[in-house]
């Protein structure tokens, strides 16, 4: 009878003191900085390492499409520019495309690129979004900025991207 | 090419800079390196390294914002003193504002009903506004209790104005009645459950003297009011004419009938150490120090405080069908319990019921254990007295204080079982509160005996 007794308020004691533990750690947490970003208005910047949206450089650019070469989803396509007068190939992109819709982002063109600083990197940008498919395609001639421009069939003309905010302007190139 | 000197990780535009020389042969122009994108609310250059949680919480007094967010804390706690130091007891306002309407002109009649409508208008305007206030500060708490940060859009200022404009969504939302319900009594239930909340705030005290109507026996009065609207519940739960809804409105019938007994009992010692059920009388009860400085609030009664205390406040949260107590309108198992086949308003009409009833409870429980409009400290006398913060602040702060642990304990314990909610109220909670009564008992004895405190 006293064992039951003891055992019933032992029970009550521990049972008692799990929810006060409880409360103080909800408590604690309330407390605490909260850990979300405000996205639109506040956003992270990743760590170097990060794969984030391909750039490319046509001035370093000596294509030698070892890029396309190194791409396991062949999604470059680049050709080189013929001298004016002696029409021979010179190391300079005539054009360069990238197609993100097959791309998957596997850093393999940025470790082929033999030029230095690289012509084909991985930029900190993370925000792509892309309106439709033809914006995936991105392309480049001399002269475009380092996001590319994306072909436009209806106007037969490159246009600039509508949705692409870069994060930073980008990553160290290695 | 020129030599690269420095290391790998050197910023791109000199490196970049550097790289064209190189390329002189390059026949387009140099490509405009992109804007440097700015935040676009504040101005300041997105390079601002945010760390994982663990890093955040090892020292949170190092985050601007955190220290920011302490400021307003106490400004705001201050404001509100300020506040209620310069608009003085509101009760002392009322006065002033019925001898106005007696000066009218009015027959004394007319002035008794307009009078009326005014503290009428001034509770239903509570019970709307703390719906707005409830549902954001719940927002908030629980978002803060789960390292979230809740609204923080709407309005500006820490999404000060969500609630608002869930209010005008919800008004402008469909009104869906089912095929299978009780289209009158559909139409009828959140009415009959949100009548006896406004009815039942008729004599809560706001601050000393302070209430719609003086009422002899108000606690009985309160709890007889505040116990009609489970009639509203099952009738919702019935009329929906879904099983869900059914089973909600049952459960919510089975747990409010049964937490009734508890929160009437463990207010029993209370109404035994104040000797009245006039909730004024109570709150005064409670007026004093010990020893000067220890207030004698009924919570701080020796053992019998403490205990009708937790009993008042479990049962409360069991009365409002919150978490842990929120069988009826159990998501994971009812959907939405009583209230699934309710939309717009009339569903809103079931959460004003709910955050009224919270209110209520909160205003109780600083009435009948945190002493009411007492402060918890005598007023110090080098502090003037014009300068001293006024009843109806502390009865309002004490009872938020009490609203923050209702949320406090919704985000913080799992819901009960069924079985298991009707064995802690049969089972432990009323034995105890009987045990307390007479516990109570023993400590008047004592009292009168010339052991107890004065």
């Amino acid at each position: 009878m006293g064992a039951a007794v003891i055992g019933y308020f032992k029970t009550v004691f521990r049972a008692t003191w799990a929810f006060v533990e409880g409360l103080w750690i909800t408590l604690c947490y309330l407390f605490k900085p909260s850990v979300t970003v405000q996205y639109p208005t506040e956003k992270l910047v990743p760590y170097d390492a990060f794969r984030g949206m391909l750039l490319f450089d046509a001035s370093t650019c000596i294509a030698c499409s070892l890029c396309a070469k190194a791409c396991p989803s062949a999604c470059i396509a680049l050709e080189s520019q013929v001298h004016p007068e002696t029409k021979k190939r010179v190391p300079k992109a005539e054009w360069y495309t990238l197609d993100l819709g097959k791309c998957n982002f596997c850093g393999l063109c940025q470790e082929a690129c033999p030029t230095k600083p690289k012509s084909v990197w991985h930029s900190l940008d993370y925000e792509y979004a892309f309106s439709n498919r033809d914006e995936m395609v991105r392309c480049w001639k001399p002269g475009f900025p380092l996001a590319g421009r994306v072909w436009d069939p209806k106007g037969k003309a490159f246009r600039d991207l509508e949705s692409y905010i870069p994060v930073r302007e980008v990553q160290g190139r290695r | 090419m020129k030599a690269e000197g420095s290391g790998k990780n050197e910023p791109v535009p000199a490196k970049h800079a550097e790289a064209k020389p190189a390329a002189a042969a390059a026949p387009a122009p140099k490509p405009a390196p992109p804007e440097p994108v700015l935040n676009r609310r504040h101005g300041k250059l997105l390079t601002e390294t945010r760390y994982w949680p663990t890093e955040i919480w090892r020292n949170p007094w190092s985050l601007p914002r955190y220290r920011a967010g302490a400021l307003w804390l106490a400004g705001i706690v201050l404001g509100i003193a300020a506040i209620g130091a310069g608009v003085g007891e509101l009760a002392a306002w009322g006065e002033k504002l019925l001898a106005l309407l007696g000066r009218s002109g009015l027959p004394p009649v007319a002035v008794a009903w307009v009078w009326v409508l005014v503290k009428l208008t001034c509770v239903i305007g509570v019970i709307v506004a703390n719906g707005l206030w409830a549902v954001w500060w719940e927002r908030k708490i629980s978002a803060h209790i789960q390292s979230r940060m809740g609204p923080m859009y709407a309005g500006g200022f820490h999404g000060w104005a969500q609630t608002i404009f869930d209010t005008i969504k919800l008004l402008l939302k469909e009104d869906v009645t089912p095929a299978a319900a009780d289209q009158v009594m559909h139409l009828l239930a959140p009415i009959v459950a949100i009548a006896p909340c406004v009815m039942a705030f008729a004599p809560v005290l706001f601050g000393d003297e302070l209430a719609a109507a003086r009422i002899d026996v108000g606690v009985l009065y309160v709890f007889a009011f505040a116990s009609i609207s489970v009639i509203g519940v099952v009738m919702a739960g019935w009329a929906s004419g879904n099983k869900y809804s059914l089973l909600g409105g049952l459960r919510a019938a089975a747990q409010i009938v049964s937490y009734e007994l508890p929160r009437g009992f463990s207010v029993v010692p209370v109404i035994m150490f104040a000797g009245s059920l006039d909730l004024a009388v109570i709150g005064q009860a409670q007026a004093g120090y010990w020893l000067g400085f220890f207030p004698r609030w009924f919570v701080f009664y020796p053992v019998v405080g403490q205990l009708a205390f937790l009993f008042f406040l479990i049962a409360s949260v069991a009365e409002t069908n919150r978490t842990p107590f929120d069988i009826p309108e159990a998501e994971s198992e009812l959907v939405a319990g009583f209230h699934t086949e309710f939309s717009g308003m009339k569903w809103s009409l079931f959460f004003l019921m709910e955050y009224g009833y919270v209110l209520l409870a909160s205003f109780l429980l600083a009435v009948f254990f945190l002493g009411g409009g007492a402060a918890p400290l005598p007023h110090p006398a080098f502090i003037p007295a014009w300068l001293s913060i006024p009843s109806w602040i502390w009865m309002t702060s004490k009872a938020m204080l009490m609203m923050f642990v209702f949320l406090w304990f919704r985000w913080t314990f799992p819901r009960l079982r069924v079985d298991q909610l009707m064995d802690f109220n049969w089972k432990f909670l009323l034995p105890w509160s009987f045990a307390n009564i007479g516990l109570a008992g023993v400590l008047i004895y004592l009292h009168l005996q010339g052991w107890g405190l004065r």
